[in-house]
């Protein structure tokens, strides 16, 4: 297995009668009123150690994403996090869960940055692909959701084209039409980067998934458990596509909280955990499923209703930590207890890659560091050699091995 | 009784008109609930006039607007549709969405259409009166924006008569809805003000005085675009004004179609 620490950078200082006083903390959570700057400046910059940090502490992989106009991520921009990150890590991937291409005019400017990003960073990098939530694209970039999801496809065909032809072509699409398509810099990884495709469990994105040979990532917040009917379907398309059963073809993401035992959890994370799920998951129910962002399809076999639900459900409740716990939603305890449980996800679900959210909400510092080390000392190891037998076909190769390293800063 | 009919239009799409009544012609586009085997206003319409309703492609299969991005696409698919059904001048009430349509058509064909009835339409923009963003509330309730009550009749409060199946339902609302928003998404201004002057259809714009989606000011947007229109304004009504005070609004039609 392998583990990618994952940071959503939420804001962290939201106030406390947010939910009462505020519909929604995405889309229309007024950015001047809520927002401010000067701590803005000190929580990217601990939101980067971080990530740094997950690094030196052994992850696979460190991973960024793309959200709008909202509290709960505060990237609109994953490649600007990615970059500073080229430069200041050199072991880790680069997993960079966005870009949302249909967003993107034209989609090409992803092929350049993200060339710019593997070639930055050695060969680094993983390729995200995400369609995007309803709230991001329908609601704050305007996009139509009636055509979101053929325009995203259309725009992934033409990434990868441009990155495996590595030639000038003419492209005549739906929705973007270039007379040349030939962008600079190409990736370092030839063809291209591994393309990893963020899903919330729509039916069409794992078929395609399967014939395109992209990893499915299922950003679930509702645990393992819940997780299941959705990675069952992915399953049973796998077999049906007659792919390979490859616990590496799939990512699902997982809260964490280590510690010495239960009651220890419970007083570090109970907090950061309350504040994110009520808080940074107060999104207004017409926000999420813009008409047309769940296909016909996915409304037939009855997907769709999953994390609709649940969000509903955690709306208008003050979730407490026991409920997460019930729910599922958090694996936490001592590193023994997350290594079962682990393994038990493992069995449940046949996933190799695990995100692993080691910082949620309003954590502090100490608490992030405390967690992050702990998994990564006490847990992974004990994990380590859970699908060995497999090849990961979704993951960078070595990187380039002489690479450039960043000049020491100049001496004041 | 409507009965159903299935058109093939050049090209090969299929397309569904319902026909019904005695009397003059007209054409109606409906709104957003579609066509509902329980709508009174039409039940209403049959009893004076030939009705012939057109279901807007998408309604009942999304694959259908494939092909037809954009409002232009739209007026060509009627055009094909009218050529098809073999009338050439028409009387054309539109409803909500359908009245969008109807006022895009009668600008995108100015000749063909002899009158032209506008219910409660949208398709214009002002920025000192912005019209609400009808999916600032889930799709599934837009009817809490649409009716002065905040609730469907009970008539029109049934997605579909069939099938019953709530999942089948659910993807009817969802087609109707993702068709409408096709359209108007993010906000309903695909340019219709430019087009207007083009109409020279006789016009009567009704709306509602209560209003809560396109505010009751926008009936005097398109009344001044559209040279010689009439409007009239609903009271006690709100964007669903034919089906909040049908009497009202049919009496109107009447005088203005001619029985």
């Amino acid at each position: 297995m392998k583990f990618h620490w994952f940071h959503l950078m939420p804001y962290p200082h939201l106030p406390d009668d947010f939910k009462e006083k505020y519909p929604s903390v995405w889309v229309d959570a007024p950015a001047g009123e809520l927002y401010d700057p000067v701590k803005g400046h000190q929580v990217y910059n601990d939101y980067l150690d971080q990530l740094e940090f997950a690094e030196r502490a052994g992850f696979d992989g460190i991973c960024v994403n793309e959200h709008h106009q909202n509290g709960y991520g505060l990237m609109p921009s994953p490649n600007l996090m990615a970059a500073a990150l080229t430069r200041r890590t050199s072991k880790a991937k680069l997993v960079v869960l966005g870009n949302s291409v249909a967003l993107y005019n034209p989609p090409i400017r992803v092929a350049e940055e993200m060339a710019m990003l593997d070639v930055m960073s050695g060969g680094r990098l993983v390729s995200g692909f995400p369609v995007g939530t309803g709230m991001d694209t329908a609601f704050c970039y305007g996009a139509n959701p009636a055509t979101l999801r053929d325009k995203y496809r259309e725009g992934v065909e033409l990434i990868v084209r441009a990155w495996k032809e590595r030639k000038p072509f003419a492209f005549n699409g739906k929705y973007t039409q270039l007379r040349y398509v030939n962008p600079w810099p190409v990736p370092v990884q030839n063809p291209h980067p591994p393309i990893w495709i963020p899903g919330g469990g729509s039916i069409e994105t794992f078929e395609w998934c399967v014939q395109n040979n992209f990893l499915y990532a299922y950003l679930s917040y509702w645990g393992y458990e819940n997780g299941r009917p959705v990675m069952d379907a992915f399953w049973e398309t796998v077999e049906k596509q007659g792919g390979d059963r490859n616990p590496y073809r799939a990512g699902f993401l997982q809260f964490i909280a280590v510690a010495d035992n239960d009651e220890h959890a419970e007083k570090l994370y109970a907090g950061p955990a309350e504040y994110f799920y009520n808080k940074c998951f107060h999104i207004a129910p017409q926000y999420y499923n813009p008409p047309g962002y769940t296909s016909i399809a996915t409304m037939r076999k009855g997907l769709s209703g999953q994390v609709v639900k649940a969000s509903a459900n955690l709306r208008g409740a003050n979730v407490k930590w026991k409920d997460l716990l019930d729910a599922g939603c958090i694996v936490a305890g001592s590193p023994q207890t997350i290594a079962d449980r682990l393994n038990d996800m493992a069995d449940k679900l046949h996933v190799g890659h695990v995100m692993v959210l080691c910082h949620y909400g309003n954590m502090s510092n100490e608490t992030v560091y405390y967690n992050t080390q702990r998994f990564a000392k006490e847990v992974i190891p004990k994990l380590r050699n859970r699908f060995s037998e497999y090849e990961d076909r979704w993951w960078p190769k070595d990187n380039l091995t002489d690479v450039q390293k960043p000049a020491p800063l100049a001496a004041e | 009784m409507l009965t159903r009919e299935i058109v093939t239009l050049p090209g090969g799409a299929k397309t569904q008109v319902f026909r019904g009544g005695k009397g003059p012609s007209i054409v109606w586009l409906h709104g957003p609930h579609g066509l509902r085997g329980h709508d009174p206003v039409i039940a209403e319409l049959t009893k004076r006039y030939s009705v012939i309703a057109p279901l807007s492609p998408g309604f009942t299969d999304l694959a259908e607007i494939d092909d037809i991005d954009t409002v232009h696409d739209l007026a060509l698919h009627y055009d094909a549709l009218f050529d098809a059904l073999g009338i050439n001048r028409i009387a054309l009430v539109g409803h909500s969405f359908g009245a969008m349509v109807a006022a895009e058509y009668a600008a995108h064909y100015p000749s063909r259409i002899d009158k032209l009835a506008l219910l409660s339409p949208f398709g214009l923009w002002r920025d000192d009166h912005p019209v609400a963003d009808l999916f600032s509330v889930p799709y599934a309730t837009f009817d809490t924006m649409l009716w002065k009550n905040k609730k469907a009749s009970a008539e029109m409060s049934d997605p579909a008569d069939d099938p019953n199946d709530p999942t089948e339902k659910a993807i009817a609302l969802a087609q109707a809805m993702t068709t409408v928003a096709k359209y108007i998404w993010p906000i309903p201004d695909r340019g219709l003000r430019r087009r207007l002057p083009r109409v020279t259809a006789k016009t009567l714009i009704v709306q509602g005085a209560d209003d809560a989606f396109v505010p009751a000011l926008y009936a005097d947007e398109f009344a001044n675009a559209i040279n010689g229109s009439k409007k009239a304004i609903i009271s006690g009504a709100a964007h669903m004004a034919p089906y909040e005070k049908p009497a009202e609004v049919l009496a109107l039609l009447d005088g203005f179609l001619g029985k």
